[in-house]
This record gives C-alpha cells, sequence and structure tokens, in this order.
C-alpha cells in the first residue's frame, strides 16, 4: 500500500512539475502560439470522435480544461467498428460531425487517412515511428498489456507470460478476451505467438481457460473473483486498483505488448485551431504524463516522462508490432488461436 | 361469439360510402408513402448491404454488385447454424415461461379477488423497464457458478446445491421472467375488456371454474395470448444483453451476440450481419403469417354494445394462496434482482470472500451514484431521453392508432400491405437496424441528422409493430356494432373514432404508447448511430458504463432509469385507469 502510494505521488509529481508552477498564459503557450490560442478560444469548442472508454476520455477533457478553459471538448464515443461505419458514412454525406477521431484500430484508420488533414505535434521528433502508420495520424493514446490477479485468490502470483502456461493455474482460474475481439487483443496474441513461441497458446488452452467478448467483462470477472488471473490492458484494471479493488498488476519481463492509436485532425474539422491545440495538448509531455498517471496508459514517446508502477525501464521493453504483419497474419493466426481455444467464430 | 359484419346494415354502409370513395384511397396511399419511408426504405438500405460488399452511402448505388455471397456464408456457417438453434431453445423456452406467468398473472390480477392486487400489478411491471443488459448482469452477479450471491448464501447454509445462469436453462429463465409482462400487458388488457356473461353462461350450464377458464376465458383471449407470446418470442430473438452476460461465459452464443459480434469485429462486418437480419425476418414473417392463420376466419369481439363490469372471481381462502404465489413470483423477479443491482450499486467492488462480507458496511457507499452525477453527460442523457421518449410516445401511438384501425377495423384495399409492412422491422436486430437508418436518413434535407427527433424516427419505425400489435388487440376486442351503430345515428367515420372507437380502446391506447415510451427509453442499437454529442441518451451512457468495465457505476445508472421509468409508469398507470373509469361508468 506504501509503495503504490509512494508511486503515485511520484508520477502525479512528474506531471505536476511539468504542468504547474507557471503562469496560465505560459502553460498555454506551450502548446500553440497566441494567434492559434485565441483563434482557438473565439472557435470556443471541437467535437471529439473516441473508440475509447468514454469516462477515460472525460478525465483527458477535464484535464485538457485545465489549461484551456475556453475550449469545450463534445465527445461522441461508439465501440470501434461502428465507429468507423459512422465515420465513414457520415463523411460521404458530407456531414462529418468530428473535429478530432481517436481510434484504436491503425490499420482501419489508416484506410481512412484521407479524410483527415495534415497535422503534426510540436514534439513530433520525440515519438517512434513504429507507432506511426502514416504522418496524418497521431498517437494520443497508447495502451499496454499487463498480467492482473485477484490479490484475496492467488497465493503464487505469476511474474511472467511464461507462468501462465504453468499447470497450477489449471481449471478456468485463467480468463482472457478473445482473440477476434479487435486490434487491441490481436496485438498480443500475435506477441505470444512470435516472443513466447509456436506452442504457447496450445500450452496455455490445454488449462482450460474461460473466454470473454472483451476487456471490461474480464476486468469484472477478475475483481469479483470468477477468475483469478488475466492478462488485460493496464488502463482497464489499474483505476480499480487505485479506488481500492482486491487485484494487482504486473508487467512481464518478456516485454508488454503495446497499441499506439491513430488519432488525427478531419479535414472538415469545424475548429481546427481548437482541434490543432486539443491535439498538441494530448501529445505533449504533460498529456502523456497525465495519462500515464491518472489513468494506466502506456506511451509512444521515446523517452516516456513517466512510467506505471512496477515498470522497471530496465527490465521492461514494450513490444510494437510489425505493422505489416499485424495486417498480413491477422486471419490465418486468428483462425489458429480459434481452433487451439476452442472458440466458435 | 358473433361475427356481425357492416353489411347487415346497408343503409349506414351507402351513408358513409360516398366520402370514402376518394378518402379511402388517399388514406392507404398517405400510410403507405409513411410506411415506405420508415420501414422500406431502410429495409432497401439493409437488403442493399446483404447484397453487396458495399456501403451505400460510401460507395453509391453505382457501386451495387448484388450477390448472394453474404447469404451463402452465413447458411453454410456452422457455428451460425448452432447460434440460430441456440436462439430459437433460448427464447422458445423463454416464451412458455413468458406465457405461464404472464398469463396466470393477469388473471391472479384482473380476474380473482387476491388481496393488494394494484400493488402486484404495478410491481410485476418492475422487469419490463430494467435494459436487457443489466438484467444479464444483475443475474451474473446472483447466480454465477462460482461467485454468485445465491450460491454463496447457499453455502453459507450447508446446502451443496448451486445455481449456475450461465447456461441455457439460466437464459432461459432469464428471458422468461423479464418478457412474461409483455403477455401480461396483453392478457389483462384482454381479460379486462371481456364481457362476463360467457363465463356466467359456461358456470349456469355446470361447468366448474377450471374448465370455465381453460374452455371460455384463456378461448376468448386467444389474439391477446397469441400476440403476447409472438411479441415476447420476437423481442428476444432481437435481444443482445442477457445473452451477452449469461451466455458468453459458458460459450453460448446466439444470433444477437453472433451479429454484435459482426459488427464490432475489425473491420466491422456489416454486409454479412445484414444477411444474418434478413434471416432473421424470415423467421418472423413466418410466425407473423402463422399467426394470422390460426386467427382468420373466426372472432374474438368481447366487447359489445352492454355495459358491464369485469367480473372478479371469488376464490375463499385460497386468496391468500394466489397472493403468496404473487409474493413468491415478486421476490424472484423483483426483489432479488433489485436487491442484487442496490448490492452493486452502493458497494464499493462486488468481491464476497464469503455470506458476511456482504454485511460488511464499511464495502458500502455513494460513491457510484456520486461519480455518475458528477459526468456532465448524465443530465443531458436524462433530459434527452425523456424529450426522445415523450416524441416517439406520442407520435408513434398516434400512427399505430391509424394502422390499427386501418388494418382492423376496415376492410379497405391495400390494409393487408399496412400491416404487413408495419410488422416487417419488428426481428431486425438494433445494431443493424440502426445501420440502416443512418444510411437511410442521414442525407435527408433540413438538417434532421445530429437532432433529436432523428432519434425518435428511428424509434416510431423501429417499435411500430409492438405498438401497432398492442393496439390491435383493443380494436379486435370492440363489438363491429357499436360503431354501426353511431354511424345509424349519423355519425361521420371520424366522429365515430372520436366518440366511440378512441374512448373503448383508451386503455390500449395508453398502454401502447406506455410501452413505446418504455421501449424508446431502453433502445441502444439504433440510438448508437444516430447520436451526437448534444442528443446522448440514457441507453448509450449506460453502455458506456458497461463497456468500462464498471458494474458499479452500471448498477447505479440502471437504477436511475428504472426510478424514472416506474415514476412515469405509475403515472401513466394512474392516468390509464382515471380514464378507463371515466369512460365505462360515466
Amino acid at each position: 500500500m506504501k509503495r503504490r502510494t509512494f508511486t503515485k505521488t511520484a508520477v502525479l509529481g512528474t506531471a505536476g512539475i511539468l504542468t504547474g508552477g507557471l503562469p496560465a498564459w505560459a502553460q498555454q503557450e506551450k502548446f500553440g502560439t497566441k494567434e492559434e490560442i485565441a483563434a482557438a478560444e473565439k472557435e470556443g469548442g471541437l467535437t471529439y470522435y473516441t473508440a475509447n472508454f468514454a469516462e477515460t476520455e472525460q478525465e483527458v477533457i477535464k484535464e485538457f480544461n485545465k489549461t484551456f478553459p475556453k475550449i469545450k471538448v463534445a465527445m461522441v464515443r461508439a465501440p470501434g467498428g461502428q465507429l468507423i461505419t459512422r465515420i465513414k458514412t457520415e463523411a460521404a454525406a458530407g456531414k462529418l460531425g468530428a473535429d478530432v477521431v481517436n481510434h484504436s484500430d491503425r490499420g482501419l484508420m489508416l484506410e481512412l487517412q484521407d479524410l483527415f488533414q495534415d497535422y503534426k505535434p510540436p514534439n513530433a521528433a520525440d515519438y517512434r515511428p513504429d507507432a506511426m502508420v502514416s504522418p496524418k495520424l497521431w498517437p494520443g493514446v497508447t495502451l499496454g498489456w499487463a498480467i492482473a490477479y485477484n490479490t484475496q485468490l492467488v497465493k503464487n502470483a505469476p511474474k511472467t507470460w511464461m507462468d501462465l502456461t504453468k499447470p497450477e493455474y489449471k481449471d478456468k482460474q485463467i480468463g482472457q478476451v478473445v482473440g477476434p475481439s479487435g486490434g487491441t487483443t490481436w496485438t498480443r496474441i500475435m506477441f505470444e505467438k512470435q516472443v513466447l513461441g509456436d506452442d504457447y497458446w496450445a500450452k496455455q488452452a490445454a488449462l482450460g481457460i474461460s473466454l470473454f467478448p472483451s476487456g471490461a467483462p474480464t476486468s469484472d470477472s477478475l475483481v469479483r473473483g470468477e477468475i483469478s488471473i488475466a492478462p488485460l490492458l493496464y488502463n482497464i484494471i489499474y483505476t480499480k486498483i487505485v479506488e481500492g479493488a482486491p487485484a494487482e498488476a504486473i508487467f512481464a519481463p518478456e516485454g508488454v505488448p503495446i497499441i499506439p492509436y491513430a488519432d488525427g485532425i478531419t479535414k472538415t474539422a469545424k475548429s481546427p485551431n481548437a482541434s490543432k491545440l486539443f491535439m498538441n495538448w494530448r501529445l505533449s509531455k504533460e498529456g502523456q504524463s497525465f495519462q500515464i498517471a491518472k489513468l494506466g496508459n502506456i506511451t509512444s514517446l521515446k523517452e516516456p516522462p513517466a512510467f506505471p508502477k512496477g515498470w522497471d525501464p530496465k527490465v521492461i521493453k514494450v513490444w510494437v508490432p510489425n505493422f505489416e504483419q499485424f495486417e498480413k497474419l491477422r486471419e490465418p493466426w486468428l483462425a489458429e488461436w480459434n481452433k487451439t481455444y476452442g472458440y466458435r467464430q | 361469439m358473433t361475427a356481425t359484419s357492416a353489411e347487415a346494415l346497408p343503409a349506414a354502409r351507402q351513408m358513409t360510402q360516398a366520402p370514402r370513395r376518394w378518402g379511402a384511397p388517399l388514406w392507404v396511399g398517405a400510410l403507405l408513402i409513411v410506411l415506405a419511408f420508415l420501414v422500406i426504405y431502410p429495409l432497401l438500405m439493409l437488403m442493399f448491404g446483404a447484397l453487396s460488399d458495399s456501403n451505400p452511402i460510401v460507395d453509391g448505388f453505382g457501386a451495387f454488385r448484388p450477390s448472394a455471397k453474404h447469404f451463402f456464408d452465413v447458411l453454410a456457417n456452422e457455428n451460425v447454424h448452432l447460434a440460430f438453434f441456440n436462439a430459437l431453445a433460448a427464447c422458445g423456452g423463454g416464451t412458455i415461461l413468458a406465457v405461464v406467468i404472464g398469463l396466470a398473472f393477469s388473471w391472479i390480477v384482473v380476474r380473482t379477488n387476491t388481496p393488494f392486487k394494484g400493488f402486484i400489478a404495478g410491481a410485476s411491471m418492475i422487469p419490463l423497464f430494467v435494459p436487457p443488459l443489466v438484467a444479464g448482469v444483475a443475474w451474473g452477479i446472483l447466480g454465477s457458478p462460482k461467485t454468485g450471491l445465491l450460491n454463496t448464501a447457499l453455502k453459507w447454509v450447508g446446502i451443496d446445491f448451486r445455481f449456475n445462469f450461465y447456461s441455457m436453462s439460466g437464459l432461459i429463465i432469464v428471458f422468461g421472467i423479464y418478457y412474461a409482462p409483455y403477455v401480461y400487458m396483453f392478457t389483462a388488457s384482454a381479460l379486462r375488456n371481456m364481457d362476463p356473461s360467457l363465463e356466467e353462461a359456461s358456470e349456469v350450464s355446470g361447468a366448474s371454474a377450471f374448465t370455465t377458464i381453460f374452455t371460455i376465458t384463456f378461448p376468448l383471449i386467444a389474439p391477446a395470448i397469441l400476440a403476447g407470446s409472438l411479441l415476447s418470442f420476437v423481442v428476444m430473438l432481437g435481444i443482445y444483453g442477457v445473452p451477452a452476460a449469461l451466455g458468453a461465459p459458458a460459450n453460448i452464443n446466439v444470433l444477437t451476440t453472433y451479429i454484435f459480434k459482426l459488427t464490432a469485429w475489425s473491420p466491422p462486418l456489416y454486409n454479412t450481419a445484414a444477411a444474418v437480419a434478413i434471416l432473421l425476418m424470415v423467421v418472423t414473417a413466418i410466425l407473423v403469417w402463422a399467426q394470422q392463420k390460426v386467427l382468420s376466419g373466426k372472432s374474438y369481439a368481447t366487447v359489445a354494445g352492454k355495459a358491464f363490469r369485469p367480473r372478479s372471481l371469488n376464490l375463499g381462502p385460497w386468496r391468500w394462496f394466489t397472493f403468496a404465489l404473487a409474493l413468491v413470483y415478486l421476490f424472484v423477479v423483483v426483489v432479488l434482482p433489485t436487491l442484487a443491482l442496490v448490492i452493486a450499486a452502493f458497494r464499493k467492488f462486488l468481491f464476497f470472500k464469503d455470506f458476511n462480507a456482504l454485511f460488511d458496511w464499511n464495502q458500502y457507499s455513494w460513491v457510484h451514484f456520486n461519480s455518475v452525477f458528477d459526468n456532465p453527460l448524465t443530465m443531458l442523457s436524462i433530459w434527452n431521453t425523456l424529450k426522445v421518449g415523450v416524441i416517439t410516445a406520442v407520435a408513434g401511438g398516434a400512427l399505430a392508432f391509424a394502422i390499427g384501425y386501418t388494418v382492423n377495423r376496415t376492410t379497405v384495399s391495400g390494409r393487408r400491405s399496412i400491416d404487413l409492412l408495419a410488422t416487417l422491422p419488428v426481428a431486425i436486430p438494433g445494431l443493424v437496424v440502426g445501420v440502416a437508418y443512418l444510411w437511410a436518413w442521414i442525407g435527408l434535407p433540413g438538417g434532421l441528422y445530429g437532432t433529436i427527433w432523428i432519434l425518435a424516427l428511428a424509434f416510431v419505425a423501429r417499435f411500430m409493430p409492438d405498438t401497432v400489435k398492442a393496439l390491435s388487440t383493443s380494436f379486435l376486442q370492440i363489438h363491429k356494432e357499436l360503431e354501426e351503430a353511431a354511424w345509424i345515428c349519423g355519425r361521420g367515420l371520424l366522429g365515430t373514432i372520436r366518440t366511440v372507437v378512441l374512448p373503448l380502446a383508451k386503455p390500449g391506447v395508453v398502454a401502447s404508447m406506455t410501452l413505446l415510451f418504455v421501449l424508446a427509453i431502453r433502445e441502444l442499437g439504433s440510438s448508437l448511430f444516430l447520436y451526437t454529442s448534444d442528443t446522448t441518451v440514457m441507453a448509450v451512457l449506460l453502455l458506456d458504463y458497461y463497456e468500462g468495465g464498471n458494474t458499479g457505476k452500471t448498477a447505479a445508472f440502471s437504477l436511475v432509469q428504472t426510478a424514472i421509468l416506474g415514476v412515469l409508469l405509475g403515472l401513466t398507470t394512474w392516468i390509464s385507469r382515471e380514464t378507463t373509469q371515466n369512460t365505462r361508468f360515466n
């Protein structure tokens, strides 16, 4: 508990150092010129389409408004596939409502890149090139996979990904999100086969695994004790841990598969200046620090401004999927995964 | 059970025929145009999607290359076969249970002297307000084999038996108890409007009360039973929340969960989902056809030109037995899941080491409610939902009355087509029909897209079958002779509707509008594609909480939603009761 408090204080402190202590105008001008800020404030707000969790993004908006109180952000949130369909249809009908789009599936966003305007944040050079799929789309959000467990049920907690193939965790103690659920899970599955070995799935499936359609019910089941252990996106379980849930999460030394989002400003944005400021702030060290500290995100910055709790940068390495393979291997490998885990697609 | 027709009164017919000569075709034409806009146009978009790989708005109609590939893929996929049979088993079993419960309840409430009937009637409708997703979550909390509250309690008292609601039988039970109110609404209204002299005649002839129930009462309300069971079956077919929460952990897929997967995958497979939706429509069309076949050629008119008071059977001491039955039912369907939701809403986390942990009061707080009301979208969504609900109930109720009257009370040509068109949307799962509405209406001039009105339009279209069917039962029970009497007295068609039909059908109209209001407030599928940041509704926010993995906030928000619905439903029940009494006895 003490360690948790210390880490939280440390991370928030880092964020505070990065954002605090400056007068309001000085803070604002880190993210845009005086003219841009005046123009953005004149626009008054922007519309933000996101596939991320609504509550998470509301926290981001709230924090953004501490620096830019005159820019209101109206959010439209929908699950990934539905959001893409909506964007395509609205754009084709000439009624695209979004100024900024935030989406986890880089492949689908790449197909839509013509809808987005040229944009580069002031700290563009600080971002990992392998987290980018288009110069117009930026990883405003980056998520990472961790191993979560129920502290009341697990006596001997797993410490590595390979531990999740041990017989002591058999009989539905482990739960996981099904492979075809989306790009985030596909990233983890790809990591398992490429890094942990060809037989990793078979070894784990032999234990008997509880399967879930998405991360939310998986984390809920873990907290309730339906399952004891689960690979989970860290941000799904992090806020619960902070609130006192009987759960803990670790980052495994074999690597942390990360999912950089693809965010962009639409060509038809009604508030281009406000959108630019919003993107600049989210991609800045301040914005990324806040997301790491408060939301349990990771970052795609080459030099992370902060680390999540339990993340030792000397030991833990991030794993970013090769984008070409990400697209090419998806169908055959998911078919194999379905067969191995007995999942009916 | 006589079938008096207008032909018996040639003078009356002649009086009304002249204005009808032009009026009828114009009226039918107008209704068909409205239905074409609300139903055919979006369905054509759906067909377009099912028969091609393109999006009609994005790719344009020029890109349409018809192909039955998606249908063949779906028909050949053994997982779809399994999902189909699972859906039939879950919804079929659920419907049987819903009919047993709904019918028994309506009989207890309307036709017996069981004590506290008003309370029982009101409380038994509560499951109807609970969004399916929340119902699934509540029964997961209660009946999960590992950590369910029921099983924790059984373990505590030393009983070895364990419930498992993550199973097909769990699905059937939850479907049955949550959709029994549909059957109840239909059958209670029919029983209330039934002339008791028919039952009295049976008993005077020597039949026992039991025989009378099964040979007179239930056969006479057969349209209501059939309509209620058909509606509950097709509504269950389209439900995602219950099988998602209870079926998924046991790897039991039904068609809706399969469709959800298709729309949620990256990239989303809407064209395949549209093909599955069309198959669902075929199943529904067969059911509707079967219902009409069973009912055709029979008259079920039981409200004639004679005043009556619904008969109440004196059960003697047995009335306490029916009361106890009702209490047990209410405990199971209302108290237990509500308790589960209340616990989830007030408890910080839903982990119980043992049964005693349930009473650790330090674990309870208002934290989830505070968080829900800290969210600026909460009040906005409540306000928007109420606006959409009222608009939908009023506009949809009026349209359903027009359609129901035309179909059931006139002989105009084209009424069968109107009936068919009004029934079509019933089986299209919300997630698929949502994208069809988006495709169909996004290009409409006048800035409709992005307003509250487009949501109301979608709800009116989507729930038209439910409303029309609910109203049809009332129409079927009003004897033709009442209208004919009005015509003889010189009333025109509109005057007859205003002074005779509408007052007699008022309980049904209010019930239908209430149903529409409830359905509109719960609807997610169509909202998801049509809402904007200014027009967000409660169902969308509830999904946000659920998808965020927060059962506590989901439960807290659903309790808020249930409370709002409960207050509004109490109000409409009161209005309905007042108007019925005024109509009947003044």
